[in-house]
């Protein structure tokens, strides 16, 4: 074989193996907590009695000054979703009252055998369940791309416009015939 | 498939075959039927404006791929393709643009945005106006999609005349280094 | 073994095709002196890109997640919907390999004009010749 041929499957080889090593990183396929998929792993802590607080709709002290400790706002009220879920929302600050006007979903706490799982929701979850009141459109990605993010569309337009132009500019093919341009 | 330079008169080199011919002359308006259709209907379905000006762009390759490329190329001439590309980008600045303006002259210098839609001037509530802003994007995008698929196509596939020369600055095959 | 088998290789194929398919681009983009077989090359990687992206977004395995357009009956049945934020950026990266490609197709013709050959190596020799 020629030298850059060995030496590409070499270079392949290794990347290869770097691939594998990363694997334990990545996420299952499928799997509804990942990151990507609207929820971000926090922290886990014991249940205690704290389940019957949360049924009642009660924050309880200890896991609010969990939360407190890493900097996160504050949640104000509880709402359970089902058996041993539950929904924590919060009123957003004064400087964005603007864009959030309503009370948003901020955390989420899953029960798995003796511990309390808390979760973050990613900022995906206003997309999928307030974007159709804000605009009556009920495709999801089409609002997604020319409303919530029209400039970045503009840009991509823009980016067609410019491969068109500089193909027309490489390869001068059609136009007005060799006669016309001759002086 | 034959798309070189044929003409209708050529004979032999110009690949005319009934069958071919007859039925892309048939189906094209209904792939450009389609193409309108999936643009229109990106609100309530899948589809968009991407879409839907590669399905139009492409009914034009079925053009080149049955008539040759002189006939198809006759069709849409070059100035015109190059008016549509940048006919496309126009519509989407300028439904931005408006939607500025226009909320400068109704609400006030500080609340206006550029590509807010729900400051356009139409006599509906506001969340319908962020849906038929979107359409009118759509069709910007879609019109410009589709004059650089067909504006490509036709550039890469264009046979050069040999009666031109190699003339403008290819000597290297003649030998004489500068 | 098989735990370690399990939780490791099958339970995230999209990731193993994803890169097999990537490493396969690669090696065509690198190694291969025909200058189109590198652009083949180039469009197999940005295919499988695109690939791994969007398989991240799906949720699965029960209820699995169904097309992101919004309806009332689909709600009332208690089904889940995709992550519709990858479709959404993979839309983009589409077009631009869409462009990407067509410059570099254009640039290989004005090769061709130029040197009369689409070989790496030939076209090295001849600027060779020319003392450049």
């Amino acid at each position: 074989m020629k030298l850059i041929s060995l030496s590409a499957l070499l270079f392949v080889i290794l990347l290869g193996a770097l691939f594998i090593y990363v694997a334990e990183d990545i996420p299952d396929f499928g799997d509804p907590y990942s990151a990507p998929n609207r929820y971000i792993k926090l922290f886990s802590m014991d249940a205690a009695e704290l389940e019957d607080n949360l049924n009642q709709g009660v924050i309880p002290k200890s896991l609010a000054d969990k939360i407190a400790d890493r900097g996160l706002p504050l949640p104000t009220r509880v709402k359970s979703v089902k058996e041993g879920e539950w929904d924590f929302f919060l009123v957003p600050e004064e400087k964005q009252q603007a864009f959030f006007p309503k009370e948003q979903k901020y955390y989420f706490i899953k029960k798995e055998g003796d511990e309390l799982e808390v979760y973050r929701y990613a900022l995906i979850i206003r997309w999928i369940e307030e974007g159709e009141e804000e605009t009556e459109v009920p495709n999801m990605v089409t609002y997604g791309l020319a409303d919530y993010r029209g400039y970045d569309t503009l840009g991509e337009t823009t980016v067609i416009f410019t491969a068109g132009v500089s193909v027309l500019l490489l390869l001068r093919r059609r136009g007005k015939r060799p006669e016309a341009r001759k002086l | 498939m034959n798309t070189g330079n044929s003409d209708r008169e050529g004979g032999k080199e110009g690949g005319k075959d009934v069958i071919v011919e007859t039925i892309s002359r048939v189906m094209v308006p209904f792939i450009q039927l389609f193409a309108l259709y999936v643009i229109m209907h990106g609100s309530s379905g899948p589809g968009g404006g991407f879409q839907g000006g590669v399905i139009f762009g492409a009914s034009f390759v079925l053009l080149v791929i049955a008539f040759g490329i002189v006939n198809a190329g006759d069709r849409f001439p070059e100035a015109v393709n190059t008016a549509l590309f940048s006919t496309g980008v126009y519509i989407y600045a300028g439904v931005g643009l408006l939607c500025l303006i226009s909320g400068i002259l109704y609400f006030g210098v500080i609340e206006a945005q550029y590509l807010n839609y729900g400051y356009l001037p139409l006599p509906v509530h506001f969340e319908e106006r962020r849906a038929l802003g979107m359409d009118f994007i759509e069709i910007g995008v879609g019109i410009t999609v589709m004059a650089v698929i067909a504006e490509i196509f036709f550039n890469l596939a264009w046979k050069k005349e040999e009666d031109e020369g190699e003339g403008e600055g290819e000597g290297i095959e003649k030998g004489e280094p500068e | 073994m098989m735990e370690w088998l399990l939780e490791e290789v099958f339970a995230k194929y999209n990731y193993w095709i994803s890169i097999t398919i990537m490493l396969i681009g690669f090696y065509a983009m690198i190694a291969k002196g025909n200058l189109i077989k590198k652009l083949i090359g180039l469009s197999i990687f940005q295919t499988a890109i695109f690939l791994f992206f969007i398989s991240l977004a799906d949720i699965g395995p029960i209820p699995r997640g169904t097309a992101p357009i919004v309806s009332k009956e689909i709600i009332q049945k208690g089904y889940v919907y995709v992550n519709p934020l990858p479709h959404v950026l993979i839309l983009t990266a589409i077009v631009v390999s869409v462009a990407t490609l067509a410059v570099a197709l254009a640039l290989v013709i004005r090769m061709y004009e130029e040197y009369r050959t689409i070989e790496e190596e030939e076209i090295i020799e001849k600027e060779r010749e020319l003392g450049v």
